[in-house]
């Protein structure tokens, strides 16, 4: 006798939790991706901000020389792709390998960031993190510039 | 008839010289805003250089020099109609050298900044990068060129010449 309602009960809460689930996932959908981000040593613009205004990493711009020369992110050091072992003796003789590093590009379609950063994590750097949004998610967004 | 036979010489010596002079003009005041633009920002034009990745470092602030100075020069010379057809020869090598490195850089699949003109991109927003339509602009800066460096004067404008 008592069986029945125990399992209408189970049944019930069973019926409740999927119908709560997608809802739940949907919520845990953008946190999950940004841990994700994280995870593969990459940072959103709230991120970076937020390492730019606790001044604990290092802003590194892999576009051209004369695209930093132009404009870049106020406090980054150039570090382009292009030239890559000409500019890295000097990067390296100012920052140490334990620094936080994020690299970033004019865009999230500029491939320059990620590969500036895989060649600092070969050259020993292991705190690189790739600002996938670049310089034109943070000029949009009214962050301090410079050139 | 032989009215008609005196005339035809002449008409085609002032042709050529009002050619020669209409080709003077309009690539001497493109060489020297060409030319300008890049001395006012000769760090800018030298990072472009060494984007070219042709180059030692050492050389580039040297030659980025020396082609500003050469551009605003020879376009001047060209302009008075000083030295035009020595003007017109140096222009030639330096296009011969532009057309060179673009297309070795675009062959190698690099993609960067010209350097060509700048003032495009600052008034109206044209961005210039290395590939086919400068490389052809430049083909006709050089064939526009040769008819000075060919048949224009080495003259001094303000010195009287006899005959």
């Amino acid at each position: 006798m008592s069986g029945k309602p125990l399992r209408r009960t189970l049944v019930a809460s069973l019926l409740l939790l999927s119908s709560f689930s997608p809802a739940l996932s949907q919520l845990h959908a953008g946190e999950s991706a940004a841990l994700a981000k994280e995870e593969s040593g990459q940072v959103d613009l709230s991120a970076a901000k937020a390492l730019f205004d606790s001044r604990s990493a290092c802003f590194v711009d892999s576009r051209s020389e004369y695209a930093y020369y132009t404009s870049h992110i106020k406090g980054a050091i150039s570090l382009s792709e292009s030239r890559f072992d000409e500019q890295f003796p000097d990067f390296r003789q100012k920052k140490s390998i334990e620094t936080l590093i994020v690299v970033y590009c004019v865009g999230p379609s500029c491939p320059k960031a990620r590969h500036v950063a895989e060649k600092l994590k070969k050259n020993g750097y292991r705190n690189v993190k790739v600002f996938s949004g670049g310089l034109v998610e943070w000029s949009h967004a009214g962050f301090p510039i410079e050139g | 008839m032989s009215l008609f036979n005196a005339k035809t010489p002449m008409t085609t010596i002032s042709f050529s010289s009002a050619l020669i002079t209409a080709l003077r003009l309009l690539l001497g005041a493109i060489f020297i805003l060409s030319g300008g633009e890049k001395l006012l920002d000769l760090k800018y034009f030298a990072l472009v250089i060494a984007e070219y990745q042709i180059l030692p470092s050492l050389f580039i602030p040297a030659v980025a020099l020396l082609v500003s100075l050469c551009e605003l020069l020879c376009g001047t010379m060209l302009l008075v109609d000083l030295f035009s057809q020595i003007s017109a020869s140096v222009m030639l090598s330096l296009m011969a050298i532009f057309i060179a490195a673009m297309t070795n850089n675009v062959i190698r699949g690099l993609e960067h900044d010209c350097g060509c003109f700048e003032f495009l991109a600052q008034w109206y927003g044209l961005k210039e990068e290395i590939g086919i339509g400068p490389i052809v602009r430049d083909i006709l800066f050089f064939i526009l060129l040769l008819p000075i460096a060919l048949l224009g004067s080495n003259r001094i404008p303000w010195k009287k010449h006899k005959g």
